[in-house]
């Protein structure tokens, strides 16, 4: 390729990367493509290429009121509402510490004591697990993105820890996370203390919200390089649960790891589909 | 032409900025060794074979049912079965971003929280107030199992500052001076001064770029010389202050 043809390429490039996320409705297409994903120096998550396919991406997470339908056209019941063993949050918990709640589950995602969903239909439905929400996809003819998918959606075009640059601050505009020095008092600094409405907070420069907080999103896929293990599921993009001091997932290349029966009131996810 | 050149260039920067950024470090052997070396278990011997063949069959992890050990079970086993159950077995579920991730030269660090002990798992309420109702006799039973290698497993770090086991400093500075290897020893005493609010180092730099209101759980300091021998010096002073 000459100099000439180089440059046309890279003017295609970058007209190509402004306008490339078409919005249909409640997804985001994403083109076949090769992008960069990953943060030098991470062991988790390398700086690295990836090629992927095109594929659509859900706006926002899946609602209460969107898992409602699947539940009442299934009867499907929850892996929290088998076990009894959802994971619940209160102030006054040290760090990383969750209390096992039976009565919670997804129309009581903190206990029942605490209260139902009725008056928020339109959060991120919580507490429930990875083998609920691939029941969700199966039902509704979706699948959870893949761990690359869901990292270039966030992304959207940048290489950058947040998709705005590494500036963390900027966060609040973006994203409903937690505040407080510890949870050991309650936080409701942006307005919420669990889940906020989806699309409460500012979206990314390709339409998608939350991706940061309110809710870690459920992928599929394994960690780069490592092999599957068959109990773990990947979950990215952290929650209202997480502070810059504990937990700090509300970023574009940390992944966590949780066990796939596992029900929080911080997890929850999008989904996305092939054509 | 120059404006060719000028993109051209800048085309060329790009492509070598990319290539550096994308290779790729493996961390070094020593390094890989020791995130290995931080995940020790210390097993507790009473009844190990029994637990641990009840942990496999009746409480299988990846079964989605058999998570808990029934109660029933649970009550039959003895204090110190118990025990054994709990340092090789946790109830409940950890959240999805509890783990720390693999760092490079881990070596090299003091850290400022411990790792995961069953990592996707942990304790659950009834094992740990097992652990801080029995506190004397879980102590005891550490100082048994431990001493027999000089090592202190992650469990067993985690389970001290569960219970304040601060009693149990001279153990863990004697444990640590043994190998100097431990970090982890190192953020334990620390962690303990940090929950009993010792104010010397609660004014510390060393608290205040560890767990000040600007930290993050992974953050840590350089394991030199100086930094061991202050944590030590002070977890010493404090557990003689508290003595008093």
């Amino acid at each position: 390729m000459n100099i000439k043809n180089s440059l046309f390429f890279f003017i295609l490039l970058s007209v190509t990367k402004t306008f490339f996320a078409q919005d249909t409705s409640s997804f985001v297409q994403v083109p076949k493509g090769e992008y960069f994903v990953g943060k030098k120096g991470h062991l988790l998550n390398p700086y690295r290429k990836a090629d992927i396919e095109s594929y659509f991406i859900s706006k926002t997470e899946i609602t209460n009121l969107q898992f409602e339908k699947f539940i009442n056209a299934t009867g499907y019941k929850t892996d929290a509402e088998r076990m009894h063993n959802a994971m619940i949050f209160v102030p006054g918990l040290k760090e990383f510490e969750w209390e096992q709640d039976s009565t919670a589950y997804w129309r009581y995602p903190n206990g029942k004591s605490r209260g139902g969903i009725e008056n928020k239909m339109n959060h991120p439905v919580t507490a429930i697990s990875y083998t609920d929400a691939i029941a969700y996809c199966k039902w509704a003819g979706v699948r959870l993105p893949t761990l690359d998918e869901w990292e270039i959606a966030c992304r959207a075009g940048s290489t950058t820890d947040y998709f705005w640059g590494n500036d963390r601050s900027q966060i609040k505009k973006y994203a409903n996370i937690w505040y407080g020095r510890n949870h050991l008092t309650a936080d409701s600094t942006d307005g919420y203390m669990y889940t906020s409405p989806v699309a409460s907070f500012a979206p990314n420069p390709w339409g998608l919200y939350d991706v940061y907080g309110n809710v870690f999103e459920f992928c599929e896929g394994e960690l780069y390089g490592k092999p599957k293990n068959k109990n773990i599921a990947h979950a990215r993009g952290g929650s209202w649960w997480c502070s810059k001091n504990a937990c700090n997932f509300f970023n574009s290349f940390d992944i966590g790891r949780v066990n796939i029966h596992a029900s929080f009131s911080n997890q929850g996810f999008r989904v996305a589909k092939s054509y | 032409m120059k404006l060719y050149l000028f993109f051209g260039a800048f085309l060329f920067t790009l492509s070598g900025f990319a290539q550096e950024d994308t290779a790729w470090k493996e961390p070094s052997k020593e390094s890989q060794a020791y995130h290995k070396y931080r995940q020790h278990l210390t097993y507790p011997p009473y009844s190990f074979d029994k637990i641990n063949q009840l942990v496999r069959k009746q409480v299988v992890t990846d079964s989605e049912d058999n998570l808990v050990m029934k109660d029933k079970a649970y009550e039959a086993l003895s204090p110190r079965e118990k025990f054994t159950y709990i340092m090789i077995h946790g109830e409940s579920y950890s959240q999805n971003c509890d783990a720390m991730p693999p760092i490079q030269d881990e070596q090299t660090k003091i850290f400022g929280y411990l790792p995961d002990v069953f990592n996707e798992f942990t304790w659950s309420d009834r094992q740990k107030k097992f652990l801080t109702d029995n506190r004397d006799s879980v102590m005891a039973w550490m100082q048994e199992c431990a001493s027999k290698n000089n090592r202190i497993g992650v469990n067993f770090k985690t389970a001290l500052g569960l219970i304040n086991g601060k009693e149990m400093i001279p153990y863990v500075i004697k444990t640590y001076q043994i190998k100097h290897r431990d970090n982890d020893l190192l953020t334990l005493l620390m962690l303990l001064m940090k929950d009993n609010n010792y104010a010397p180092f609660i004014s510390s730099a060393t608290y205040k770029k560890l767990y000040g209101d600007n930290s993050n759980y992974q953050d840590f300091i350089v394991a030199n010389k100086a930094n061991r021998d202050l944590i030590l010096k002070r977890a010493m002073d404090f557990y003689n202050e508290h003595k008093k």
